[in-house]
């Protein structure tokens, strides 16, 4: 097996997603419904109330990160549910005949459904325009808040196959799916800023990338504030390589 | 069974020998496998449910390691050297191993790039795989819209992607049709005449190792029962087999432990001089003999002193079913009772 062998499968399992958007974009849409309401209507309603400090920022363009952040981690996260699935099926076990490496198909899965995540924040992008948030108009910016969130559900996506290897069966994977992707959204920063908890949620808060994220793409979005992208994207890379080593050991589980 | 060295310059398309797998510590799927399977050969695995069919196929294309023993393909030891293994193997698993949401040419573009199947050679491999297969009208339909039979006929063709040197395939007609399970193994027989591929198949259809097989093992509880041609096979049950019936309903033939022929019985009519073996079927006594006209008033007698009673005596000559169930059979039946 060859790093040329292993690069290939992730582009094929890239492109598998493509194609897949491609048939039926459904279920990217009715995906799109719960972070959109988020939006329009508790960031329209928290607006008018302004009891969270956001440094001046409007609360919808305050909280249109962490939603963005929100829905690309539930599609990553349910893309376990693939994987479990396709346990119950044979292409797993067809996959793992491939000359690629283990953990090739671990992390090529994992960027695939990176770039379905993305593809869903493209799609929540232009509705939070139309409700009046106003994010800095520099395509470098936006292209690296893409990034960032390519990075994270990338790394969510590894997290859910871990899951999904420890879960033998869809039903139970569905029920943490959602134990786990809230809590991690309200132990952030991405509904009001982390001096607001209670201390012990605090440090919750730090050790959650998912404050990075929302940290990285807010500055990069709306605030302009990039004093602490590189600690965030630091924090996220870690996060990523981490979660990969964990995901590619634990698959072994998956397998027999 | 001719050893490896009986003739010089042939390498064994697949040799295992002392295979054991146990999952988990405690369910010994393997047992001890020796198996030899020749170059350009089509080899039948035959077993009932959870003899370890799967769990062979699934060491010998290098999904993980066996717990002991070792198994090459054509001399490339499958633990050590597996990814090259990977090169020449096509595999079809047990279960849907294509995505039904995407069209058929797709998955075909998807496993030619997984498998690495260079380039140049894509386009000609995906038609030459369709044709193969007889999926040219369907290629482009989404997967989800296929017949049973249509999907199999696709994830075999994946298979053929990489013109593989030993295809696997692991029951590869089970819950199709009479017509769907024929169009697959037309297929197959085309694309093995042109190719020449080694193809080893897990069934437990008898039907199917009979007529499209040139050998067969039998599995049974990880270990191989018996091995041989078909024609040897039926041979090695060489004479007669009395069946004594039970006029039993349909539901009842399913609950033997009731109304099956008693366990001491049988073991008796076993022990009778002229008989070779016996093993119960639901409601059903085969007894193997070589001479049934002696041997008959003897079972009779014997089952009759143990109170058995019976309905109807027929007699029969052996067919792929009772060397199945002979070898395969008897011990599920006897489940705890005689160990072999
Ligand atoms: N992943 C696994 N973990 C634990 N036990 C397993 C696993 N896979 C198979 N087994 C057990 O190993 C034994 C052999 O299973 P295997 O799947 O190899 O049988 P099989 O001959 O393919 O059966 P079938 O005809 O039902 O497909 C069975 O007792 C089964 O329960
Ligand atoms: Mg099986």
């Amino acid at each position: 097996m060859t790093a040329e062998d292993s690069l290939r499968e992730m582009l094929a399992m890239i492109e598998l997603e493509l194609r897949r958007l491609r048939h039926d974009r459904t279920e990217i849409y009715t995906r799109a419904i719960q972070p959109i309401l988020w939006l329009a209507v508790f960031g329209t309603v928290m607006s008018e109330v302004r009891g969270i400090p956001t440094g001046g920022l409007p609360y919808i363009d305050y909280i249109t990160p962490g939603v963005l952040i929100q829905s690309t981690i539930f599609v990553s996260v349910f893309y376990g549910l693939t994987i479990v699935w396709e346990r119950e099926t044979g292409i797993l076990k067809r996959l793992l005949v491939a000359p690629a490496s283990r953990s090739a198909t671990v992390v090529g899965r994992s960027i695939a459904s990176g770039v379905r995540a993305v593809v869903q924040a493209l799609i929540i992008f232009p509705v939070a325009i139309l409700l009046g948030v106003k994010f800095i108009p520099n395509p470098i910016y936006i292209t690296a808040a893409f990034l960032v969130l390519f990075l994270i559900s990338g790394g969510f996506a590894a997290v859910s196959i871990f899951v999904a290897s420890l879960m033998k069966t869809r039903e139970r994977f569905m029920g943490l799916g959602q134990a786990l992707i809230m809590p991690l959204f309200f132990a952030s920063n991405a509904l009001y800023p982390i001096e607001m908890m209670p201390p012990a949620l605090q440090y919750v808060a730090l050790v959650n990338p998912l404050t990075y994220a929302v940290d990285a793409v807010r500055g990069l979005l709306i605030s302009g504030d990039l004093s602490g992208l590189a600690v965030d994207v630091a924090a996220i890379l870690v996060f990523d390589v981490v979660i990969f080593a964990v995901a590619s050991v634990s698959f072994r589980k998956i397998i027999e | 069974m001719l050893s490896p060295a009986g003739v010089p310059g042939m390498t064994l398309a697949i040799e295992t020998s002392g295979l054991t797998k146990t999952y988990n510590r405690r369910t010994r799927a393997l047992d001890g496998v020796d198996l030899q399977v020749w170059p350009g050969e089509v080899f039948a695995f035959l077993g009932p449910n959870g003899s370890g069919k799967t769990t062979l196929m699934r060491i010998l294309t290098t999904q993980f390691r066996p717990t002991s023993g070792e198994a090459r393909a054509f001399g490339t030891d499958v633990v050590r050297r597996g990814s090259e293994v990977r090169r020449m193997i096509g595999y079809v698993p047990q279960e849907t191993s294509v995505w039904l949401d995407i069209t058929g040419r797709e998955n075909l573009l998807i496993y030619s790039k997984v498998y690495a199947v260079p380039k140049d050679r894509r386009k000609g491999s995906i038609e030459d795989a369709i044709q193969a297969m007889g999926l040219e009208e369907v290629a482009d339909r989404m997967v989800n819209t296929y017949s049973g039979g249509t999907i199999r006929r696709l994830e075999i063709a994946a298979a053929l992607l990489v013109k593989p040197k030993i295809l696997f395939l692991d029951e590869p007609t089970i819950g199709l049709d009479p017509s769907a399970r024929k169009a697959v193994w037309e297929s197959l027989t085309a694309f093995k005449g042109e190719c020449g591929t080694t193809v080893f198949f897990n069934t437990h259809y008898m039907d199917e190792a009979d007529h499209y097989s040139d050998e067969i093992a039998i599995i049974n509880r990880g270990r191989i029962v018996k091995s041989g041609t078909a024609r040897e096979l039926k041979r090695s049950l060489n004479g007669e087999i009395l069946r004594f019936s039970r006029n039993h309903k349909q539901e009842h033939y399913q609950t033997h432990g009731q109304n099956g022929f008693d366990e001491y019985a049988v073991k008796k009519v076993r022990e009778l001089d002229l008989v070779r073996d016996a093993a119960v079927s639901g409601s059903l006594l085969e007894v193997y003999v070589d001479d049934g006209e002696r041997a008959l008033p003897l079972v009779v007698e014997a089952l009759w002193s143990e109170g058995v009673t019976f309905d109807r005596i027929s007699t029969a000559r052996p067919t792929l079913d009772d060397v199945f169930l002979r070898y395969a059979g008897s011990c599920r039946s006897g489940r705890g009772g005689d160990g072999g």
